[in-house]
C-alpha cells in the first residue's frame, strides 16, 4: 500500500537534451545530376486575370486556368488532337502568302489572315477590346464541333478532372505519405557502415542504395547500386528481419521489394514486383516475417503481400470505415501479431486478422469523441511503434499526435497537439534502451518542418509492480529544415541565389534517422530527402555524462546559428569546417550542373508588324545609297565582331578631319581610373581629370567652331537647317559619349563594351549626325510614306522605348522638317523650344 | 479603414504567434516569454471565432513557458494561474484542474486540496454538459486526495494498534471515517460515467474491502469490467481477477475472469498464470484451453523471447507427446501456424542468436521445434548440435527425446 502517492505529469517532465551540432542541415550527397523539374506551382494552373479576379472577388476558392491547359494540350499533342482531321483537310487550308487562284478558291481557306489574327490576339493579351477578333470567333464557332479528334466535351471533362486533381495535390499531396528515404543501419554492432536508400534522377525513378560511413558527418563510400524503375518513386519503406533488410518501394502503379543482405558489400537483390490497376497508396514492410509486406490501393483494397505465396486480399471497401470521407487514401501497417494488420483511412484505424479478415477485426482508433478529436480532424499517418513497445501505435492527424495501445483500443494513451503548419507525412521512430526515452521524428512535406518528440513508454516501476503510463518527456524540439541553411550560405550571385532558393525550398520527400555512439557521447543523425533528390543531414549530440544545468541550456547555447556554418577562415585555425567544405563542394557541383542557359531568356521583343502593315513600312523606292552603305558597314562590323556606336553617313561626312590626338598616349581612362581607385587615391584622379577635361573642352569648342564655319560654307544651300545640326553637335557634347575615332569615314566601331564615362568630347570629334534609321522615321519620311500624323507619335514613342536613340525627334539635315510636323508632346516641345532658343547664340 | 486595421491586426497577431511557437520549439523560453507579453495585446480586440481563442492560447503557452523557464517559481506559477482563472469563465474549471495537477506533480498536496475545494464551490450560471463532467472530475480528484488521507490515517492506526493507545486512536479513527465518507461519495460518482477510471476504481475498492463491504466492491468491479458502455479495458478484468483471488474465490470463477481477459488481450502477462492454472486442471477441456492460451500468447512479437512462456508450452507439448493422447490438439493449433511460425520463431538466424543470448530459451524452443517440425528442423538441429558440442547433458537428452518421438511430427503435420 502506497502511503505517499507520486503524481507524474502526462507531458512535461524532463527529457534528454539533444543539441544541434551544426547551424544548418548539411548535404551528404552530391546534387543529383540533371536539372530538376519542379512540380507545378499554383501559378501554373490558376487563372490570373484582373477581370476574373474582380468577378470572383466575392467567391472563395481558386479558379483553374482551364483554357490555357487545353491550349497546351493542343500545342503539345497536335497529332492526338487533330491528326486525322488535319490530314483530311490539309488540301483545304492554305498557309501561303500569295493570292489564291480561281479554281482552288472555291474549296480552300486562306489561313494567313487567321494566323495573323492569332498573333495579334497574343499581342493584345490583357486588352479589353478582345472582341475585335471576330474572324477567330467565327472560325472557332464553325469548327468547334468537328475539328477535334477527341470529342471536345470529353477531353474537357478529363482535363478538368486532372486539373482538379493537380490542384488538390498542390493543397495536400498524400502520395508522399511515409517518405521515400530509408536508412539501413550497420549489420553488426561494430561496423559503422550503413546504407541509405533513396530515389533520384530527373523523374525520381532511379533507386539508389548508397553505402555510408558514419563519421562526424556521414560520408558516401563507393558508388551506389542503382536500379531504374518505370515510375516515380513515392515511398521507400524498410524493415530488418533476421538480420536482413527488406526494402519496399512504391510508385503509383508498381510496388517492388528488394532484399539487402546483412553483410556489407553484398549487392541488394530485387525479389518481386507487383502491378496495380489503381495507384497504390501504402506499402509497409513486416518487421516480423521476411518478405512480407502490406499494400493498399486507392480503391480501398488491402493486401498482405508475401514474396513466397503472393497477394492475399484482406479487405475491399471503397467506403471509409467510420464516417463518410472523400479521400481514397488508405494505409496499412503491421501490429504485434504477425497475422494481424492494421488498416487505416482518414477516419480511423481498424485491425484485421489475415486468417479471417471478414470476421476478426476490432477498431483501434476512431476520429471522434473517445480520442477528443477536433472538428475536421483526419488521420494523416499511422505508424507501428513495435521497436519501442510491441503493442503501441502512433497516429498523427493534422492537429495532434496520438500514441495508442492495441490492448486498450480507442482511448489514446498519449495525446499532444503538434501545431505544425502542414500535416506530418513522415515519421521515424528511434527506440530508446530501457530507462531511456523513445524519440519520434515528425516531418511535413511542403513546409519542411521537422520536430523531435521524446516519450517514455509504459514501464514497470520498481515498487509495487504498478505500471506507469506513457509520458511525453521534455518539450518537443524543432530541427533544421533544408531551406533554413540559405541564410548561412555566403552571398551568391542573384541568379544562383534564386536557383538555390528554389532548390532548397523544394518540398521534403522523406525522412530517416539513426542514433549511434557509445554511452558517453551519442549522436543522432537525421537524413532529409527533398523532392529535388537532395539528401541533407543534421547531427544532434547528447551528453549523458553531463546532465545540463537548467541555466546553461538557455537561449545563447541552444539558439540556432550560434555555431556559424561558415566561419571566417582567418578566425578559425583549421580553416573551414567539415560542414562548410561539404557546402562548398555541393554548391560548386550544383552550379556546374545548371550552367546551360535557361531556355526562356530571350529579351522581350515586339514585332513592328503588329503596329504597321508591311506596306506602311516599305520605303517608297528601293534601298537608297545611304541604306546600302549602312548595310555594308553592318556586314563588315559583324564580320569583325564589333559594335556600331554611331552611324556616320558618308554622304554627310565632311572631308577627312585631322586625326584626334590620342589622349595622353598612356592607358585608357578606365584603366587609369580603376588603377587609381584600387590604390585608393581616386579623388586625386578625379581632380586631375576635371582640370584636364576643362582644357579639353575648350579645345573641343574651338575645333567645332572651326568645323561649323567650314560646313556652313559648304552647305549654304540650306543654311537654316544648320540649326538642327548645331543642336545635334551640342547634344553630343552634352551626352559626353564620344569614343576615340578609329578611322575617318567609318562608323565608330567599338570593340570593347562600355566607354570611359568621364571622357569629354574628343577634339576633332565630328558632330554626330542623325542615324539613317532615325532618318527613316523622321516626320518627313513617315509622312511621305503615308503614315498618318497620329500614328507617327505612337511610332516614335514606341521606338524611344526600344532604341537608345536621343530623346528628341531626330531631324535629317537638309530635310524639309518643319515645326508643324512635330506632334505636340512634352519632350518634343521642349526640344523645339531649345532649338529655337539656341539659334541666336549660334550667330543668327 | 477599420476592416484593413482588423486585417493587419490579425496578421501581426498570427506572426507573433508563429514567432512564439518557434521560440518554444527551440527551447528559447526567455524569448518566448517576451513574445508572450506582446501577444497579450491580442486580447484587446479579440474578434476571433476559432476553436482556440487568444485567451486560451495565452493560458496554454504561458503554462508551458512557466514550466520550463529557468527563473520561474511556484509562486509565480500560482499567480499566473489565478489570473488565467478569471480570464475566461467557461474555462475556469479546466484551468483549476490543470493547476491542481501541477501542484500535485510538485508535491503540494494540501494546496491542491484547497484548490479543489474552492473549485468545487464555484458556480456560474447554467451548467453545461462539459462543465458537469469537469466538475465531476474535480470532485473525483478531491475524493482521491481524501482517499490518500484516509490511507495515511489507516496506516497510523494500524501501527498504533500494535501498541494499544486508546485515546489518541479515537480521533484518528474518526478522522479516518470522515475521510472515507468524503472520498466514497465522490469516487462512486465518477465511476458511474463511462470511461477509464482505473485509479479511482482501485482506491474505492480498497476502501470498501477495508470496511468489509465485499458485495459492493464486487459489484463495482463487475460493473467496471462488464458494462458495455465502458471502453474494453483489460485492466478492469485484471482488477476483478485480483479481487477474486484475494477473496479466495473458486478456481472456476478465476478461470472465467481470465478467460475473458484472454479473449480481449491474448498477449496479457497473466496468460502464463492462466496457462499454469489450466494445465493443473483435471478437466480435458481446460487443459485444451491452456494449450490454446499459450499458443496464442506466443503469437505476439512481445513474447518471442519469453522463457517462461516457452517452457510452459514445452512442458505441455511434452506431456501430450509422452502420453500420446490428444495429439490432435497440437495438430489443430499448429495447422493455423505452420505457415508462419517456422519463419517467425524457428529460423536459423534466431537459433544462432538465442543460443548466444539465452541458452535456456533456446532449449525450450528447440524442444517445441523438434516436436512440431521434426528432427530435421533448422532450429532444433542447430541448437542440439551446439548443445551436444558444449557437452550439456540437458541437450543430449533433448536430442534423444526428439529422435524417439519423431513419428509424432509426421502425425501432426500430416
Amino acid at each position: 500500500q502506497q502511503a505517499q502517492p507520486a503524481f507524474v505529469p502526462r507531458r512535461g517532465g524532463t527529457g534528454e537534451t539533444w543539441d544541434l551540432a551544426e547551424a544548418a542541415a548539411v548535404p551528404v550527397l552530391p546534387p543529383s545530376a540533371g536539372r530538376w523539374i519542379p512540380s507545378p506551382a499554383p501559378q501554373d494552373i490558376l487563372y490570373r486575370s484582373s477581370v476574373c479576379r474582380k468577378l470572383r472577388a466575392g467567391r472563395s476558392g481558386a479558379t483553374l486556368d482551364f483554357a490555357k491547359q487545353l491550349g497546351h494540350f493542343f500545342e503539345d499533342h497536335p497529332e492526338d488532337a487533330f491528326g486525322s482531321m488535319g490530314r483530311l483537310l490539309h488540301k483545304n487550308f492554305y498557309l501561303g502568302n500569295s493570292k489564291l487562284k480561281r479554281p482552288a478558291r472555291s474549296s480552300t481557306i486562306r489561313m494567313t489572315t487567321l494566323m495573323k489574327d492569332i498573333d495579334r490576339l497574343e499581342a493584345r493579351r490583357g486588352c479589353h477590346r478582345q472582341h475585335l477578333a471576330s474572324r477567330l470567333r467565327w472560325f472557332s464557332h464553325l469548327c468547334r464541333d468537328w475539328l477535334f479528334e477527341v470529342p471536345l466535351g470529353l477531353l474537357a471533362d478529363c482535363l478538368h478532372e486532372e486539373l482538379l486533381l493537380q490542384w488538390s495535390d498542390l493543397l495536400f499531396d498524400d502520395s508522399l505519405t511515409g517518405g521515400a528515404l530509408a536508412w539501413l543501419p550497420p549489420g553488426d554492432t561494430g561496423s559503422r557502415t550503413g546504407c541509405l536508400v533513396y530515389p533520384g534522377g530527373q523523374a525520381m525513378n532511379h533507386l539508389f542504395f548508397q553505402d555510408m560511413v558514419l563519421e562526424e558527418l556521414p560520408r558516401a563510400q563507393g558508388s551506389p547500386a542503382q536500379f531504374e524503375l518505370s515510375g516515380r518513386i513515392r515511398q521507400v519503406a524498410a524493415a530488418r528481419v533476421d538480420g536482413e533488410d527488406f526494402v519496399g518501394v512504391r510508385s503509383d502503379y508498381h510496388c517492388g521489394v528488394w532484399r539487402v543482405p546483412g553483410r556489407t558489400g553484398t549487392a541488394p537483390a530485387p525479389l518481386q514486383v507487383i502491378r496495380t490497376d489503381v495507384p497504390a497508396s501504402c506499402l509497409t514492410v513486416s518487421p516480423h516475417l521476411p518478405g512480407e509486406l502490406a499494400v493498399c490501393t486507392q480503391s480501398g483494397t488491402v493486401y498482405l503481400w508475401s514474396v513466397e505465396t503472393g497477394l492475399q486480399q484482406l479487405r475491399h471497401d471503397p467506403q471509409t470505415m467510420f464516417f463518410r470521407d472523400h479521400s481514397p487514401w488508405r494505409w496499412s501497417d503491421f501490429t504485434a501479431h504477425p497475422r494481424v494488420l492494421s488498416c487505416a483511412d482518414r477516419t480511423g484505424l481498424q485491425c484485421l486478422d489475415a486468417r479471417a479478415p471478414k470476421k476478426c477485426h476490432f477498431d483501434l482508433f476512431k476520429v471522434g469523441e473517445e480520442a477528443g478529436c477536433q472538428q475536421g480532424e483526419r488521420v494523416v499517418l499511422p505508424m507501428y511503434l513495435g521497436r519501442a513497445h510491441p503493442s503501441q501505435y502512433l497516429v498523427t492527424t493534422q492537429f495532434s499526435v496520438y500514441v495508442l495501445d492495441e490492448r486498450l483500443p480507442l482511448v489514446p494513451v498519449l495525446k499532444w497537439a503538434h501545431m505544425m503548419k502542414a500535416p506530418p507525412l513522415f515519421a521515424h521512430l528511434m527506440p530508446g534502451d530501457p530507462g531511456r526515452t523513445h524519440k519520434v521524428l515528425l516531418g511535413a512535406s511542403r513546409t519542411q518542418e521537422l520536430l523531435l518528440l521524446q516519450y517514455r513508454g509504459e514501464r514497470w516501476s520498481s515498487r509495487g509492480g504498478s505500471q506507469s503510463a506513457c509520458q511525453l518527456a521534455g518539450a518537443p524540439q524543432k530541427l533544421h529544415s533544408i531551406t533554413g541553411c540559405l541564410q548561412h550560405l555566403p552571398t551568391q550571385l542573384p541568379h544562383h541565389h534564386h536557383l538555390l532558393q528554389q532548390r532548397l525550398g523544394a518540398p521534403a520527400a522523406g525522412l530517416a534517422a539513426t542514433v549511434q555512439g557509445d554511452g558517453t557521447c551519442e549522436t543522432m543523425l537525421i537524413f532529409q530527402l527533398s523532392e529535388a533528390g537532395d539528401v541533407f543531414c543534421q547531427r544532434l549530440t547528447h551528453e549523458a555524462a553531463h546532465p545540463p544545468a537548467p541555466t546553461s541550456r538557455d537561449e545563447a547555447t541552444t539558439a540556432p546559428g550560434s555555431s556559424p556554418l561558415f566561419e571566417d577562415p582567418a578566425s578559425s585555425p583549421l580553416g573551414l569546417g567539415t560542414a562548410a567544405l561539404r557546402y562548398h563542394r555541393w554548391l560548386r557541383a550544383l552550379f556546374r550542373g545548371c550552367r546551360e542557359p535557361p531556355q526562356n531568356s530571350f529579351p522581350p521583343s515586339l514585332s513592328q508588324r503588329r503596329l504597321f502593315t508591311r506596306k506602311e513600312l516599305e520605303g517608297p523606292t528601293g534601298p537608297t545609297a545611304l541604306q546600302r552603305q549602312v548595310r555594308q558597314w553592318l556586314h563588315q562590323v559583324m564580320r569583325e565582331g564589333g559594335l556600331i556606336q554611331h552611324w556616320e553617313p558618308v554622304a554627310l561626312q565632311t572631308p577627312p578631319l585631322p586625326q584626334p590626338p590620342e589622349p595622353e598616349g598612356g592607358p585608357d581612362h578606365l584603366s587609369t581610373r580603376l588603377t587609381a581607385a584600387w590604390s585608393g587615391d581616386w579623388e586625386q584622379w578625379w581632380e586631375d581629370r576635371t582640370s584636364f577635361s576643362v582644357a579639353q573642352r575648350q579645345r573641343a569648342l574651338r575645333e567645332r567652331r572651326r568645323r561649323q564655319k567650314r560646313a556652313r560654307g559648304r552647305r549654304s544651300l540650306s543654311a537654316s537647317f544648320t540649326s538642327s545640326l548645331t543642336y545635334q553637335s551640342e547634344l553630343s557634347e552634352l551626352s559626353d559619349a564620344g569614343p576615340p575615332l578609329l578611322s575617318p569615314g567609318r562608323p565608330h566601331v567599338h570593340s570593347q563594351e562600355g566607354s570611359p564615362p568621364a571622357s569629354g568630347p574628343l577634339p576633332g570629334s565630328p558632330p554626330a549626325s542623325p542615324a539613317p534609321d532615325e532618318a527613316l522615321l523622321s516626320s518627313q519620311s513617315l509622312q511621305c510614306r503615308g503614315i498618318p500624323k497620329e500614328r507617327r507619335k505612337t511610332l516614335r514613342d514606341y521606338l524611344s522605348v526600344w532604341a537608345e536613340a536621343p530623346p528628341e525627334p531626330p531631324e535629317l539635315p537638309g530635310s524639309q522638317a518643319s515645326q508643324l510636323c512635330i506632334p505636340s508632346s512634352q519632350s518634343q516641345l521642349s526640344s523645339a523650344s531649345q532649338t529655337r532658343r539656341k539659334r541666336p547664340r549660334m550667330g543668327f | 479603414s477599420s476592416h484593413e486595421h482588423k486585417l493587419n491586426f490579425k496578421k501581426s497577431k498570427e506572426a507573433c504567434l508563429s514567432y512564439l511557437q518557434d521560440a518554444m520549439l527551440q527551447k528559447q523560453w526567455k524569448r518566448a516569454a517576451e513574445f508572450l507579453t506582446f501577444y497579450v495585446e491580442s486580447l484587446e480586440k479579440d474578434y476571433s471565432r476559432e476553436p482556440v481563442g487568444p485567451s486560451e492560447m495565452i493560458w496554454r503557452i504561458g503554462t508551458e513557458i512557466l514550466c520550463h523557464h529557468s527563473r520561474s517559481n511556484m509562486k509565480e506559477f500560482n499567480c499566473f494561474m489565478e489570473q488565467m482563472k478569471t480570464l475566461g469563465v467557461k474555462r475556469y474549471l479546466k484551468v483549476c484542474l490543470e493547476h491542481v495537477f501541477h501542484l500535485l506533480c510538485n508535491g503540494q498536496i494540501d494546496e491542491a486540496y484547497q484548490n479543489l475545494s474552492l473549485a468545487e464551490s464555484w458556480r456560474f450560471g447554467e451548467q453545461t454538459a462539459i462543465q458537469d463532467k469537469e466538475m465531476k472530475l474535480i470532485q473525483a480528484y478531491r475524493g482521491l486526495l481524501d482517499y490518500y488521507n484516509w490511507s495515511k490515517q489507516k496506516n497510523i492506526l494500524l501501527e498504533h494498534g500494535k501498541c494499544a493507545d486508546g485515546f489518541a486512536d479515537l480521533s484518528v479513527e474518526q478522522e479516518m471515517h470522515s475521510c472515507f465518507r468524503k472520498a466514497a461519495v465522490n469516487l462512486k460518482e465518477i465511476i458511474k460515467i463511462p470511461g477509464v477510471w482505473d485509479l479511482f476504481v482501485k482506491c474505492y475498492v480498497d476502501m470498501l474491502e477495508f470496511y468489509g463491504d465485499h458485495n459492493e466492491a464486487c459489484q463495482v468491479l463487475n460493473e467496471y469490467a462488464y458494462n458495455s458502455k465502458f471502453p474494453a479495458n483489460p485492466n478492469a478484468h485484471v482488477y476483478l481477477y485480483q479481487f477474486l483471488k484475494r477473496q479466495g474465490e473458486s478456481k472456476k470463477s478465476l478461470i472465467s475472469a481470465l478467460k475473458i481477459l484472454h479473449d480481449i488481450v491474448p498477449s496479457h502477462e497473466l496468460m502464463i498464470d492462466f496457462n499454469t492454472m489450466l494445465q493443473k486442471s483435471k478437466k480435458r477441456k481446460k487443459r485444451r484451453l491452456g494449450l490454446e492460451v499459450i499458443f496464442a500468447a506466443l503469437d505476439y512479437a512481445g513474447w518471442k523471447e519469453n522463457v517462461k512462456a516457452w517452457s510452459c508450452l514445452a512442458r505441455q507439448v511434452k506431456q501430450i507427446v509422452i502420453a500420446e493422447k490428444h495429439l490432435d490438439w497440437i495438430k489443430q493449433e499448429w495447422s493455423s501456424r505452420k505457415d508462419w511460425w517456422p519463419a517467425f520463431h524457428f529460423s536459423r538466424y534466431l537459433a544462432k542468436r538465442n543460443w548466444q543470448e539465452n541458452k535456456s530459451l533456446s532449449y525450450e524452443k528447440a524442444l517445441v521445434a523438434g516436436i512440431l517440425l521434426g528432427k530435421d528442423c533448422k532450429y532444433f538441429k542447430y541448437v542440439s548440435h551446439q548443445g551436444c558440442k558444449a557437452q550439456v547433458k540437458k541437450f543430449r537428452m533433448l536430442k534423444k527425446f526428439v529422435n524417439r518421438h519423431n513419428p509424432v511430427y509426421l502425425r501432426i503435420s500430416g
